[in-house]
């Protein structure tokens, strides 16, 4: 794909602000095409959302441990404790 | 907003303090509660206090609620007050804006991108570990004010608009917050597989 403009100027500095909503599909569909376009003439921008589609991803990936049986039973006995003493 | 009509049945229970209506409470939502609080507070006992401060007040609390479809949200708005709680100041404020300009890449940032695809992640378990790290270690480095919503939204799958209710927040605010969470995470990982790359370029 060959660029058409060069980098870093206020069109991929207004386009900076939206990339999140791109994303995640809130942008209407004219903002969203706009952002197309620009990202077929703009390989940093297309690259910088890469990175942050990347970075999204590895965030929604992680996973917590399981909550341990014992922490259960804890909660459940200071539940009892405090019902005990009202 | 989730709806199953197990909620209803047990938010009747609830009311009435009936016998064995903590341990449903407990055994329904104590393992999305303590996950929450593990990804927000990344430590086991503040992650255990995260749960029973929310289950206790919210158990208490939510005898209030007309809608059984309005559990989950409620739980989370009394989850996320508790984690702000306990990142202290308990404020939903952040000291101050990030400004989107501090978060642009540099102008030396090298143009390729850094970060491994998560959908193509090396088989070696040691590598994944340490993959996995480095992201924990970004989502720990942000404010609270910033994580928070990156966690709600990106890894709790909660909506835009269930974030600004659990938090009290605008709409707008909600995105801004997870816009800069997002670019800051990114901006970590980056520098930190930049550094690696540059370190094994030197090796």
């Amino acid at each position: 794909m060959t660029d058409r403009h060069v980098h870093g100027g206020p069109e991929c500095l207004a386009l900076f602000a939206k990339l999140s909503e791109y994303l995640d599909g809130e942008l209407n569909p004219t903002a969203c095409a706009g952002v197309d376009g620009h990202m077929a003439d703009c390989g940093r921008c297309r690259e910088f959302l890469e990175s942050l589609r990347r970075a999204v991803a590895h965030v929604a990936s992680m996973e917590a441990p399981e909550l341990p049986e014992n922490f259960k039973r804890d909660i459940l006995s200071a539940y009892a404790r405090a019902r005990g003493s009202s | 907003m989730e709806k199953d009509p197990d909620s209803a049945a047990l938010l009747s229970r609830i009311r009435v303090d009936a016998p064995g209506a903590f341990d449903e409470f407990v055994a329904r939502f104590g393992g999305r509660i303590y996950a929450f609080g593990m990804k927000f507070c990344g430590e086991r006992e503040d992650a255990k206090d995260v749960l029973q401060d929310t289950l206790l007040t919210a158990y208490r609390s939510m005898r209030e609620l007309e809608h059984p479809e309005a559990m989950i949200s409620w739980l989370y708005r009394v989850a996320a007050n508790a984690c702000l709680m306990k990142r202290r100041k308990g404020k939903c404020a952040p000291e101050r804006e990030i400004s989107l300009d501090e978060l642009l890449p540099g102008p030396g940032e090298d143009a390729r991108v850094q970060i491994p695809d998560p959908a193509a992640l090396p088989h070696d378990d040691a590598v994944r570990a340490e993959i996995k790290k480095g992201v924990w270690k970004a989502i720990g480095d942000l404010p609270p004010a910033y994580r928070i919503v990156l966690v709600m939204r990106d890894m709790e799958q909660l909506s835009t608009q269930e974030v600004a209710d659990a938090l009290s927040l605008e709409i707008s605010a909600v995105k801004m917050r997870l816009h800069r969470a997002r670019l800051m995470v990114r901006k970590t990982l980056e520098a930190s597989y930049a550094a690696d790359h540059r370190a094994k370029g030197r090796e």
